[in-house]
């Protein structure tokens, strides 16, 4: 309990050293496009690929939801809604967490136990400047289109699925769809993308500076920042549907 | 692809010396109880932290859509099939591949870096035996249990936002609660979250147990473990709700 506290102490130090260091300056030039090709674009085929079975996964289920009480025609607006406002969201943040989160606090800890952080202030460059700006920017560049692309291939697999699988009118699913959210939600999804988007960059930057000793620190820090990532996004996740629809 | 493939081969030959090694009792009951509490000790608190507000938002979505056709009384039936059938089975596997399996992934790595594997084989004990079996047999016991916390936690969350928040009836909530799910239900959620643990367990001990490249070779081995293990049993889960619940279309 002492030890969270604590965490959420050093992360407040953590913010105010990052802010003083970064607040007026731009982030080193051409790292910014290539954080955001490393997030993006790398993670971009475990993103398709778990959104992917998220739609189904949600057709599948709405369909035994709703086809005991006659609705089977809801699974449409079922997979919109739930997909769009909520789960499309929280897996891309999820998997970027996942796969672009760990890397940056994997890589960051190697650098720290290899001492080349120390060599980085040595040089008089401040390092939360040199790597924390350029993958804070990066992951906030990219997390929105991510999330879209995200459910893109949700509602693409649930579609499939629904008329090959489950032998429904595609033309209903549509349109059932198409009542379960409205244009709004779009934009609601990418403020909750770019929300993610911070709080995962930061964690795990976070994790990463303070990894301890030795390869196990490397791989502790690594483990708690997808924890605390998971933890904390399925958090805001609930309060800021609050805010938006509730 | 070719790489992919022997991979794959790798991992299945793994898999099956830690079931010879469970088969032929060579595994220490131990050091079996003692990895069993600490992954459910890791992961019961993100567990319940992520399932509880998930259950909470569904409710909130979901008596949208349903007052829409003025038909609250659905929610609750809806709330607990969609808990107990999909979403606490995938959100607690994937805080126990991210908490567990990266933690198992983790602590072997280090030990092949520090040669504490290559010691275990020179003493005569078989490390894969001693140090990776237990850990994937913990996995495999320890995630339906940590799932069926996230149910309970997720309904829990569910009711708190229907009844306390926007004033649904407790009577109505908990009459209706269980309309949808039966046994069947819940002993395809128990399979479910046993085999996606079996999983985790194999995938991330393999990994960890086959670690190269120093410090960095670890957080890579992390790294791995989390995303292999997260598309893995997602594929898995999809072929897993066919064959129980897909049948009826």
């Amino acid at each position: 309990m002492i030890a969270f506290i604590t965490g959420i102490g050093r992360f407040g130090l953590f913010l105010g050293a990052f802010a003083r260091a970064s607040w007026r300056r731009p982030p080193p030039p051409g790292m910014v496009m290539a954080e955001a090709y490393r997030i993006g674009v790398k993670s971009l085929p475990v993103l398709l690929i778990i959104s992917a079975f998220v739609g189904t996964n949600l057709a599948l289920q709405g369909y035994n939801a709703f086809a005991p009480l006659g609705g089977s025609r809801l699974v449409g607006m079922f997979v919109s809604t739930a997909g769009i406002r909520e789960m499309a969201p929280v897996i891309a943040a999820a998997m970027i967490a996942a796969k672009a989160g760990t890397e940056m606090a994997s890589h960051i800890a190697v650098m720290r136990i290899r001492e080349q952080i120390d060599a980085l202030e040595a040089m008089a460059v401040n390092p939360m400047w040199y790597l924390i700006l350029p993958r804070l920017a990066g992951i906030v560049l990219v997390l929105p289109a991510l999330t879209i692309v995200a459910i893109f291939a949700t509602l693409c697999s649930a579609y499939l699925v629904t008329i090959w699988q489950l032998g429904l009118n595609g033309a209903v699913f549509l349109e059932f769809a198409r009542e379960g959210i409205q244009g709004v939600d779009f934009l609601y999804c990418m403020t909750k993308g770019l929300v993610f988007g911070i709080i995962i960059a930061l964690v795990a930057c976070f994790f990463g500076f303070e990894a301890g000793r030795g390869p196990e620190g490397v791989g502790k820090a690594t483990n708690g920042a997808v924890v605390t990532v998971s933890v904390v996004v399925v958090f805001l996740n609930y309060f800021m549907s609050e805010l938006f629809y509730g | 692809m070719v790489a992919t493939l022997e991979l794959m081969g790798r991992i299945g030959i793994f898999a099956a010396r830690v079931a010879w090694a469970t088969v032929t009792l060579r595994v220490p009951l131990r050091s079996f109880l003692a990895q069993l509490d600490t992954v459910i000790m890791r992961c019961m608190l993100p567990v319940i932290a992520v399932v509880f507000p998930f259950g909470m938002v569904m409710s909130l979505q979901g008596l949208e859509i349903f007052a829409m056709y003025g038909s609250q009384r659905l929610l609750s039936p809806f709330v607990a099939a969609a808990i107990i059938r999909e979403l606490s089975p995938v959100m607690a596997s994937t805080l126990v591949a991210a908490q567990g399996g990266a933690s198992f992934a983790a602590e072997l790595g280090a030990m092949r870096i520090k040669e504490e594997l290559d010691a275990t084989d020179v003493m005569g004990v078989d490390s894969l035996a001693f140090h990776a079996a237990p850990r994937v047999l913990a996995l495999t016991i320890a995630c339906p249990v940590l799932n069926l916390m996230g149910c309970v936690s997720g309904i829990v969350g569910g009711w708190i936002t229907a009844v306390l928040m926007k004033g649904e009836a407790h009577g109505i909530f908990m009459a209706e609660l269980w309309n949808l799910t039966g046994p069947a239900d819940v002993w395809g959620t128990v399979i479910k979250t046993t085999v996606f643990g079996a999983l985790i367990g194999v995938v991330g001990c393999y990994l960890g147990y086959h670690t190269r490249g120093g410090a960095a070779g670890v957080g890579r081995a992390v790294n791995d473990t989390v995303v292999y293990t997260i598309l893995i049993f997602i594929a898995a889960n999809y072929l897993l709700t066919s064959a129980f619940f897909g049948s009826v279309g």
